[in-house]
């Protein structure tokens, strides 16, 4: 039986839900950890999504969900693969939490779970985004936590 | 139906030598998994324990791979299950070290699961908030300030 593929990626990152959204929803910040690529929207639900990379727009999706700042989803949609651009649009979410901690004045822990779903059981996309959001997300989490994101020689 | 099977990957700013040593060593263990202290003397067939901040043995296992700083295995007893779940058999943890565009990638491989463990869904919760604070640690210097429930 075919079951249609589903990433999940949880991790813990010191910072507020504030910094957290702040750093999801704005270029400047996801250029640092998101390869170069600048996202942007006005975040309102079915409003259009533009990732730019190197000048060229390598993503045109539509908000699904916007919660400031617990909750964002939107389509996902890679235009860069022309061999790819017949597959049906994803769905990515963001989920922020408080996380419980014990020594409160180190500061607040949030907790980020990443859902990217609604593939179709062949698809060619999944396994790039399998690859590609562990990378992503902990340059995120560095790039917070010790105010540099992480420098992969792409 | 499938056996479960979880994956995760991390990349840290660190070197592979800096990271294998977070990984045998009691006294990294215990400052990013909430105070257990791994005890082994790393060879292949050699036994590992987790010891609790009171002594008591939580995990216990054997060396099944032991190639620094790129191979680690053991396997993973669960020895004081809580009272929600009964004792499952033997799992395999594997954590593999690769540098990847010139940055340290942990890749953790848990295994070896029953189809209907219950086991799975703690590991599950467990990992992420593990290798997350074991990032933060060789990172920034400090683990993160976790409440554990047990």
């Amino acid at each position: 039986m075919n079951t249609n593929p589903k990433f999940v990626y949880v991790t813990l990152i010191t910072t507020t839900p504030e910094k957290l959204w702040a750093a999801l929803t704005s270029p400047e910040f996801t250029q640092q950890y998101w390869g170069g690529t600048s996202i942007e929207s006005d975040w309102k639900v079915g409003s259009k999504v533009i990732f730019r990379w190197r000048g060229n727009i390598v993503h045109n999706d539509t908000v699904l969900k916007s919660e400031p700042p617990r909750l964002l989803s939107y389509s996902f949609h890679p235009l860069q693969f022309e061999e790819l651009l017949s597959e049906q649009p994803s769905r990515v979410t963001f989920e922020i939490e408080d996380f419980p901690v014990k020594l409160p004045d180190m500061g607040p822990v949030v907790k980020l779970t990443v859902t990217h779903d609604d593939f179709p059981a062949d698809s060619q996309i999944f396994p790039k985004i399998c690859d590609g959001w562990p990378g992503i997300l902990s340059s995120l989490k560095t790039m917070l936590e010790t105010g540099r994101a992480i420098v992969f020689k792409w | 139906m499938e056996k479960p099977k979880f994956v995760y990957v991390t990349h840290i700013n660190t070197t592979p030598e800096k990271l294998w040593n977070a990984l045998v060593h009691p006294d990294f263990t215990q400052q990013y998994w909430g105070g257990r202290r791994l005890q082994s003397d790393w060879t292949v067939g050699a036994s590992i324990k987790h010891l609790k901040a009171d002594g008591a043995v939580e995990l216990k296992g054997e060396v099944l791979q032991f190639d620094p700083p790129r191979l680690l295995a053991y396997t993973f007893v669960d020895c004081a299950p809580p009272l929600s779940r009964p004792a499952e058999k033997t799992t395999r943890v594997t954590f593999e070290i690769t540098v990847a565009f010139g940055v340290t990638k942990l890749t953790v491989t848990h295994d070896g699961f029953e189809p209907e463990s219950k086991l799975f869904p703690d590991i599950s919760n467990g990992w992420p908030a593990i290798l997350s604070s074991l990032k933060t640690l060789l990172e920034s210097g400090t683990a993160l300030p976790f409440t554990w429930k047990c």
